[in-house]
This record gives structure tokens, sequence and C-alpha cells, in this order.
């Protein structure tokens, strides 16, 4: 009995983030419909699809930005909605990189650390240093590259994974296409976070255009093509 | 840090790098003003009669010009994106960021008003009734009018707009604050004029945040 | 069961009915023809009895009789605000689809009620006021209205995604309902201070049964006819909306037969 207890609450501290039956329209549209994902820790899943194929709304979806037409997102088993619990565990890094062009890079990660709550100046050096941008540090966002910003968008979403770490971690990573305009080394950079970020129990959705077979994530990732889930319209 | 300090402070240090955005609204608003004396005949006393009114309506237009861009740049960085994921209340940090954005512009215009009173001739305790005025009443105009920007965010060409649908909610406002200056000028009392305006801006400062946060929930998908 | 658990369970069955585009078509089919009647037969007896039967008034003669159009219209204008913004709010709390489309197609209905009551009001003013606008309390919350009603309707316009306009036109009519109240009172105050008091003075003598009755008349008439068009526009935003599914497919090629 209390085996079977043990397992079941393990099954349930898995699986974090489920989908049922999700149906998207856009403009009269319907992007897909009829899909169930389920994200549990250590998983990768990669959303794949032709351009417009809606990989981008499936995300926005499963991140509470939207809402499905149709069909329910669970968050530990709760709905999405108002769900402090989730918001607090999962980071975002979408098309737009979320940062400021008047601040400079180290004053837009500086301020996501006060969000967190947390003032560790060294904290702020390390995460540009992992991303191998600290000598864009005092330069204003503006002036950075898009590649650089790219990597300061993920400097930043290291950041708030480590600083809440000692309340409630940021388990779930949810990537909208993160390796477009990145370059090799940075590519392979952000691929060993993301397997270090697997490895330590967490969960990341993602879309990539490219397979992810011959990348450190090939073993973590469970695909999810949207075309066979195409709209009838 | 409290989450609309945070803001508060964050909007300030935006403002501090573009000080562009910064200065606009009051030079736009004296402008306003001083184009008045050119299309009206030219008497003292007629300016003298009007001037708080004019000072008004240049002060709502004013508001109104630095709307557009309260959320518009945030939300094409995707930093609005990033608020509306987070965990801290999206309510207290858009309310942060309005007063921010009223002590950009009201405040600003409401300092400077004394001066175009000046330039209007307007006796000097008329100035201070002014001056209160604008004090208690450009921050409703700024919560109300943010509810009409966190509508429109995701409009390319959303200023006409705003216009359309924020320019009647301001109307009580800007009765009760020109009301109080002819009242004075009759040698009436002006509290009532002033509770009404208290009244409007406690409202306003309770039910603006919640409606923004949802406004801006529900356009941005 | 008592009477109160089954009138619930009737209203629960309706709303639930009502919610569904498809079976709100199928209703309106045949509530739109009723509605439409009942407004006719109510207009026409209302109507003859204003112009021909009602004596004319002491001061005014022949021309108070317009008060058959503008009263009606004026207080159209203000039941249809609040229709919509119910409707609004219903479809932002409980996402409603058919909420929304009754919410859109009372703006334009509703800022046509308010302009015919202005335009009356200031035809009604010329012989009376001796001008065809003055600042009256009750003239300029009629425009500050009709400029709601343009609100609403101009961010429905202004949004391309569908489900967003309508959410967007929602908040604005809900937002409304709440500065709407406010707006109305602070005008008040300003015109008693600007203008003494008009010719409608309060407690003034009260209408006689053969006056009122045609005015109640009209009023039943012209909310008819609200729903009637309201019926229509929405039986024809559902088509528009739902043109992609099979029963509007199929309920065309009926038609086409």
């Amino acid at each position: 009995m209390t085996a079977l207890a043990a397992t079941h609450k393990t099954d349930s501290d898995q699986c974090l983030l489920q989908g049922h039956d999700l149906h998207c329209v856009r403009g009269e549209r319907s992007l897909f419909t009829g899909i169930n994902v389920t994200v549990n820790r250590g998983q990768c899943l990669h959303i794949v699809g032709a351009n417009g194929s809606g990989k981008t709304s499936l995300l926005r979806i499963l991140c509470g930005l939207s809402s499905a037409d149709s069909g329910t997102v669970l968050w530990r088993k709760q709905p999405l909605a108002n769900n402090v619990d989730f918001n607090a565990s999962t980071a975002y890094v979408g098309h737009k990189d979320g940062l400021k062009n008047e601040l400079t890079a180290i004053e837009n990660l500086r301020f996501q650390q006060q969000l967190e709550g947390i003032n560790d100046e060294q904290a702020l050096d390390d995460c540009l240093a992992q991303l191998k941008i600290l000598y864009c540090a005092d330069l204003s966002a503006q002036a950075l590259s898009f590649g650089q910003r790219r990597r300061l968008a993920f400097a930043r979403l290291l950041l708030s994974s480590k600083a809440s770490s000692k309340t409630s971690s940021k388990v779930l990573w949810i990537l909208d296409e993160p390796f477009t305009g990145i370059d090799i080394h940075g590519r392979a950079l952000i691929e060993d976070l993301c397997v270090q970020h697997l490895s330590d129990g967490g969960a990341i959705v993602m879309t990539h255009h490219q397979s992810l077979d011959q990348s450190g994530l090939a073993k973590y990732r469970s695909e999810l093509n949207l075309e066979a889930h195409g709209g009838n319209l | 840090m409290n989450t609309l300090l945070l803001y508060f402070k964050r909007e300030w240090q935006l403002l501090f790098r573009n000080t562009g955005a910064l200065i606009q609204p009051l030079v736009f608003f004296i402008i306003i003003a001083l184009l008045f004396p050119f299309s009206l005949p030219a008497e003292i006393t007629l300016l003298q009669k009007i001037g708080g009114g004019i000072i008004w309506v240049a002060a709502v237009l004013a508001s109104l010009l630095s709307l557009e861009n309260m959320f518009q740049s945030d939300y094409q960085d995707g930093t609005l994106e990033q608020a509306i994921i987070h965990q801290r209340s999206l309510e207290m940090a858009m309310l942060g960021k309005v007063l921010a954005h009223w002590s950009a512009t009201g405040l600003f215009l409401t300092v400077f008003s004394p001066l175009l009173c000046l330039t209007f001739n307007i006796p000097s305790e008329q100035i201070w009734v002014l001056f209160f005025g604008l004090l208690l009443g450009t921050p409703s105009l700024t919560l109300i009018g943010a509810v009409g920007a966190a509508i429109t965010v995701t409009l390319r060409r959303g200023g006409v707009l705003i216009a359309i649908i924020i320019l009647p909610l301001y109307i009580p406002v800007l009765i009760f604050g020109a009301g109080m200056l002819s009242q004075s000028a009759q040698g009436l009392e002006i509290t009532s004029q002033l509770y009404t305006l208290a009244a409007i801006f406690v409202l306003a400062i309770t039910l603006a945040p919640f409606a923004i946060a949802s406004a801006l929930r529900a356009t941005i998908n | 069961m008592n009477p109160v658990s089954i009138i619930w369970k009737f209203l629960v069955t309706v709303y639930h009915r009502l919610g569904s585009p498809r079976e709100f078509y199928q209703i309106a089919q045949y509530t739109t023809p009723i509605f439409g009647l009942l407004s006719l037969v109510l207009f026409v007896c209302g109507a003859y009895l204003g112009l021909f039967q009602a004596p004319a008034d002491y001061q005014q003669g022949d021309s108070f009789r317009i008060i058959y159009v503008h009263v009606p219209a004026a207080w159209l204008s203000l039941f249809v605000y609040m229709v919509m913004a119910t409707a609004a709010a219903i479809g932002i709390i409980w996402r409603m689809k058919m909420a929304f489309v009754v919410a859109i197609c009372s703006a334009p209905l509703g800022a046509v009620f308010t302009a015919l009551a202005l335009i009356t009001g200031s035809i009604w003013g010329k012989p009376i006021w001796g001008t065809w606008w003055t600042w009256d309390a009750r003239l300029t919350s009629e425009l500050i209205l009709l400029f709601l009603y343009f609100g609403v309707m101009a961010t429905y316009h202004a949004f391309e995604e569908r489900k967003t306009a309508e959410k967007a036109m929602a908040m604005l009519a809900i937002i409304g309902v709440v500065i709407v109240p406010i707006i109305h009172y602070s005008v008040e105050w300003w015109s008693s201070l600007h203008q003494g008091a008009t010719i409608f003075a309060e407690g003034g003598p009260r209408m006689p049964a053969d006056m009122l009755t045609p005015l109640i008349l009209m009023i039943l008439s012209f909310m008819f006819f609200y729903g009637y068009a309201l019926f229509l526009s929405a039986q024809n935003k559902v088509l528009l909306n739902e043109r992609k599914s099979q029963w509007v497919k199929a309920a065309i090629s009926a038609a086409e037969k």
C-alpha cells in the first residue's frame, strides 16, 4: 500500500504541465485541434511544424499568455489562470527579447534580479560570463547585436532560474526558437545550459525548426508534430 | 523591494535616458496654451476670464499626447509579456509605471502652470486654485488614460482611437477642475469641487490598475 | 420541486440554448418576426393616438407631439447601453460567444437611438427655446453618450483578430458603465451653474392620460423594434462569424434551394 502511494506521489510530482484537447483558431483559420501534451520533469518537449502551423501560438497557450479556444492547460493538476505557483515556476524567452533598449546589459539583469527579490551583484557578472558576454556588461542593450541580445535574454533566464532557487525554482523553461540568430558557440552554450537544467530535474518546452537529433538534447526530447494535428479547415 | 516602487524607479530610470519623452509633453502643453491668445480678440479681461479653462484643456491634451507611448514600447520589446508571466502582481507593477508617468507629465505641467497663469494675467488667488485643481485632477487623467492606452496597446496606430475613447471619460475631471476656477472667481466656496476631484481620484486609483491589467492580459495574446 | 428551482432550471436552459450560436440562430428565426410584428402594431396604435387623438399642449401647441419619438429614443439610448454593458460583462466573465455578439450588435443601434434623440431634441428646441442647441444637461449627456457608442464601435473595428476585438470592446463598455453616472451628474452640476431652469420645471404639470398612453405605446414599440433589429443583426453576425462551420453551410444551401 505504502509503496503504491509513494509511486503515485512521485508520479504526480513528475508531471508538471498538461494540455488536454487544445484547439486554437487564428483569424478564420483553425491552426490545430486535439492536442494533448504532458511535460514531465527532465523532459524537453520539442514542438515542430511548418511556418504558420501554430508553434508559437501553442507555446503562448502553454505559458498562459493566450488562452486556447477550447481545451484546458493544467499546472500540477491546477488550472493555469491566475496560478501564482505556475508564474513563479516558469520562465519564458519569446521572439521578443524582453530587454529595455535604454538600459545597459547589467541594468537589465539587475532589474530582473530585483523582481526576484534578491540583491547579488556577483551573480549578475556570473550570468553574463556564463554566456560569454561579460564584455557587453556596460553597453546599452540598443548597441548590442541581435545575437548578443539573444544571449542576454538567456542570461536573464539563467539569472531568474538561479535566483529563485531558494524559494521556488523556475523548473519550466518555455523557449520560442531559442537558437535563432545565435552562432555555433552560442548554440552549444545554450544547449549545455538546457541539458544542465534538464538533468537537475527541470523541464523545457521549445520550438525549433530543425531536428534535435544531433544535439545534446536528443536523449531528453520528445517530439510533437503540429502538422499531424492540423486544423480541418 | 515593493513591486510598485520597483517599477516606479525603473520607469524614471528610462525617462532619464530618454529626456525627449520627459520634456515633449511639457513643451506641448505650453505651446497649446500660448496659441489661444493669437486666436482670440486682444482683450486682457477676456484672457483673464477664460485662461484657466485654456490651461485645463491644454493639460488634458498634453496628457493625452503622452498616453500612446505609455505601454507601447514595453509591448514592442517584450518586457510587458515578461511582466504578465512574472509572479509579481501585474496590477501593482502597472500602477507603479502609471504613477511614474504621471510624475513626469501631470506633475510637471502642474508645477509650470503658474507661469502660464502669469502670461494670462490671472489673479494670484486663482493661480493657487488652478494649481491644486491640476494637482488633484491630473493623476485621474493619467489613470483613466492608461486604461485606454492598455486597451489599444497592440494596435500599430492607436493614437486617434485612444483620443476617441478617452476624451469623453475626461469630461467630469474637466468640469470640476475648471468649474472650481469660475466658482472662486465669483468668490464662492470651492471645497465641494475639491472633494469631488479627490473622490474621482480615489475611484480611479482603486479601479484603474485592475482595468489596466485585465485589458493588457486580454489584448496581448 | 418548488417553483423557484423550476424557474431557475428554466432560466439555465434558456441561457445555455441562447449561448450556442446555432441554437440562438434557430430561436431568433421565430422571435425576430414576432418582435417585428409587435413593434409595428404598437407603433401604428401609438402614432395614431399620439398624432390624432391626443389633445394639443396648451403652451406648445402641436409641436409637443415630437415627444412620441424623442422620449422613446432617449429612453432606448440608455436602455441599449445597459444591455450592451451587461452582455459585455457576461461575455468577459463566462466567456460566452453570443454575449459578445449581442453587445457588438447593440452598439450601432444604441448610437442610432442616441442620434435620433439628439436630432428630435434639437428640432423641438428650435420653437421652444428659439435655438437648435443649448448646453442643457440632458442634451449634453446624450451627446457624450453618443461618443461613448462611437468609441465602442471604433474599438471593435480597430482590431484584426475578432476575439481580441470582442474583449477590448467589452472592457470599454464596462468601463463606460462606471463612468456614465459620474458624467451625468457632473454635467448636471455644470449646467446648473451655467444657466437657469429650463422649460422642464421640476414637478411641473403632470401629463394627462390621453397624452401618456400613446407615449407608453411608443416606448414599447421602440423596445420591440430594438429587439427585432438586435435579433436580425445578431443573426447576420452569427452567420458571418460561423461561416466556416457545417450548420451555416447547410443553412445557406437550404436557403438557396
